[in-house]
C-alpha cells in the first residue's frame, strides 16, 4: 500500500518545516521514513550531500538525524542517564560528558532527574528526556513528531523555547503537531499533506495571509 | 543437617537453570522467540567438555573451548534459523526451533553414539567439608562459583558499558535504540554469544557431576527452562534468575518431602502453575 507519494522539499541548516495534514495524511510515515524506519520504494533521501535512501536508522543517527517519536518513547526502565547515553552511543564515548552537559544547560529539569527511572518521569519532564536523548547524537536534523501530544501547556511552550534555542544551534528542524497553528508559527516554511499527497509548500506567513484573505 | 544438605543441592540445581536460563531470556528479550533449540547448546556443550577433557586431560581447557565452540554456534543459529524467519509470525521460528532441536537429538546419538559418554579420569572429586557432616565435591563448588562469576559478570556489563545499557535499551524498543545509533544485529549476535557460551558451560558442569553426557540430555533443561523463563516474567532477566534459584531449592525439597506423591519434574511444574495462578505476568514482572 503507497502511504504517501510525489513528496519533494529541501531544507537549509537551522531551517524549520511544519508538516501539516489531517490524520492519516502520512505524517508520521513520512518522518519515519526519513527516520530510516520505512523504506520508500522510490525516491531519494539527502542530508549534507549524501544519499540515507540504502542506510539504516543507526547510520543515519551517525550521519546527524535526530528523532523525537510520537509517544515520546523513552526507555522507560533505564535511568535518565542512562537514556541519554543511549542517545550519545553514537559518538565516541569521551564526547558523552560534554553532549551532556550540553543537554542539562537546554533542560535544567533532567539534572535534577538525572538517577530517576524514565519511567517515573512526568510527559513534559519525558518529552524533554527525548529530545535530550535526541540532542546527544548531535544532530543536523531533528525530527520531531506530535511534540505537544497529552502535554499542559505551560510544558509545551517550554518544549517550544528548547526547540528554538537548538535551531538557533543551526539545528534544521521538522515538526508535526496537532497543534498545527503552533507548528506553522514556529516553522518558517509549511508543507501541507492531504492522504499522504503534497498540497502545498511555502512560507509558513504566506500561509497565513492566504487564510485571512 | 538435612536441611543444609537440601539447599546446598538447590543452590547447585539453580545455579545451573541460571545459566542455562539466561541465554533463553536475552533472545526472548531480543527476538520474542522462544529458542527451544538452546537446549541442543547445552548438550553440546556437555559432549565438547568430555571429548576436550579425555583428549587433552585438562578440565579448564575443555570449559573454554566448549563455551568458544558452542557460543559461535548459538550465534550461527540466529543467522541460518531465526534472521531469514524475523518478519514471519513468531510461532514458524518457534517450530524451525524444536525442529532444529529433534534433530539435534540425532546428530548426537550418529556423532557420538547412543549410549552417551564419560569422563576417563572424572575431575574435581575431591571433597571439602564446608560445615561438620557436609561435604561437597571441588565440582559442585565450581558449579555455584562458575554460575555466580559468570552471571555478576554480566550484570556488571549491562549496568556499568555503554554496550550493557544499549542491550537493555533494545530489549525495551529496538526502533529507537536503532535511531539512537544502536546497530541492533550487533546486541543480537553478542546476546547469542553470551547466552550460548553460558548453556554450554552448564553443559560442561552437568556432565561432569553425572559423569555421563548422552543424546537426551538436553530434554529435561529444554522445557523446564521455558517454565523458568515465564516464571521470571518472560525476556525478565533478573526474574529468570530468581525463578531459576526458586526452582532449584523447591524440587530439592521437594524430591525429599512429596517426591513419593510427584516426582521432580512434576513438583517443577505444579510450582509454575501455581505461581502463574497468582502472577500470571511472572514473578518479577510489573503487572
Amino acid at each position: 500500500m503507497t502511504v504517501i507519494r510525489d513528496i519533494n522539499f529541501g531544507l537549509e541548516e537551522g531551517g524549520t518545516l511544519a508538516l501539516v495534514g489531517s490524520n492519516g495524511a502520512g505524517k508520521t510515515t513520512l518522518l519515519m521514513s526519513l527516520a530510516g524506519h520505512i523504506i520508500p520504494k522510490s525516491g531519494q533521501v539527502r542530508l549534507n550531500g549524501v544519499d540515507l535512501v540504502d542506510k539504516g536508522p543507526e547510520t543515519r543517527c551517525g550521519l546527524g538525524v535526530g528523532l523525537v517519536p510520537e509517544g515520546r518513547r523513552v526507555f522507560p526502565d533505564l535511568s535518565v542517564f542512562e537514556n541519554l547515553v543511549v542517545g550519545g552511543y553514537s559518538r565516541p564515548s569521551n564526547n558523552q560528558s560534554g553532549s551532556m552537559a550540553r543537554v542539562f544547560e537546554v533542560f535544567p529539569r533532567l539534572f535534577d532527574r538525572k538517577n530517576q527511572v524514565a519511567g517515573s518521569l512526568s510527559g513534559g519532564e519525558q518529552q524533554m528526556l527525548a529530545f535530550g536523548r535526541a540532542i546527544m547524537s548531535n544532530p543536523n536534523l531533528l525530527l520531531v513528531d506530535e511534540l505537544s501530544l497529552g502535554l499542559m501547556p505551560s510544558v509545551v511552550d517550554e518544549c517550544y523555547k528548547a526547540l528554538e534555542k537548538l535551531v538557533k544551534k543551526g539545528i534544521a528542524v521538522i515538526l508535526v503537531d496537532q497543534n498545527s497553528d503552533a507548528a506553522t508559527n514556529f516553522c518558517s516554511s509549511t508543507l501541507i499533506l492531504e492522504t499522504g499527497d503534497q498540497v502545498w509548500l511555502g512560507e509558513s506567513s504566506a500561509l497565513s495571509e492566504e487564510s485571512t484573505h | 543437617m538435612l536441611f543444609f544438605d537440601l539447599c546446598i543441592q538447590g543452590v547447585i540445581q539453580g545455579a545451573i537453570y541460571a545459566l542455562i536460563a539466561l541465554g533463553l531470556t536475552l533472545v526472548y528479550g531480543l527476538l520474542r522467540i522462544l529458542h527451544v533449540a538452546h537446549a541442543a547448546l547445552f548438550t553440546l556443550g556437555g559432549y565438547i567438555g568430555v571429548i576436550v577433557t579425555n583428549g587433552s586431560g585438562s578440565f579448564l581447557l575443555a570449559l573454554f573451548t566448549s563455551m568458544l565452540i558452542v557460543a559461535v554456534v548459538g550465534m550461527s543459529s540466529y543467522t541460518i534459523i531465526y534472521k531469514p524467519l524475523l518478519n514471519r509470525a513468531p510461532l514458524i521460528s518457534l517450530i524451525a526451533s524444536i525442529g532444529i532441536f529433534i534433530a539435534s537429538e540425532e546428530l548426537f546419538r550418529i556423532f557420538f553414539g547412543a549410549y552417551g559418554l564419560s569422563y576417563i579420569n572424572p575431575p574435581l572429586q575431591g571433597q571439602i567439608e564446608i560445615l561438620s557432616g557436609v561435604s561437597l565435591s571441588h565440582a559442585r563448588i565450581l558449579v555455584v562459583v562458575l554460575a555466580i562469576g559468570l552471571l555478576s559478570g554480566v550484570g556488571w556489563l549491562a549496568i556499568n558499558t555503554r554496550v550493557g545499557i544499549a542491550a537493555r535499551a533494545t530489549v525495551i524498543d529496538p526502533q529507537m535504540a536503532a535511531s539512537s545509533g544502536i546497530n541492533v544485529e550487533i546486541i543480537r549476535y553478542g546476546s547469542f554469544f553470551i547466552g550460548s557460551a553460558f548453556a554450554g558451560a552448564a553443559g560442561v558442569m552437568v556432565s561432569l557431576l553425572n559423569n555421563l553426557v548422552e543424546p537426551t540430555m538436553g530434554a529435561v533443561p529444554s522445557y523446564k527452562a521455558l517454565a523458568i523463563i515465564v516464571l521470571g516474567g518472560l525476556g525478565n532477566v533478573r526474574g529468570a534468575l530468581v525463578a531459576s534459584l526458586a526452582l532449584g531449592i523447591i524440587e530439592s525439597f521437594g524430591t525429599i518431602y512429596v517426591g513419593h506423591l510427584l516426582d521432580r519434574d512434576s513438583i517443577a511444574f505444579a510450582f509454575l502453575i501455581m505461581v502463574l495462578m497468582v502472577r500470571p505476568q511472572g514473578l518479577l514482572a510489573r503487572g
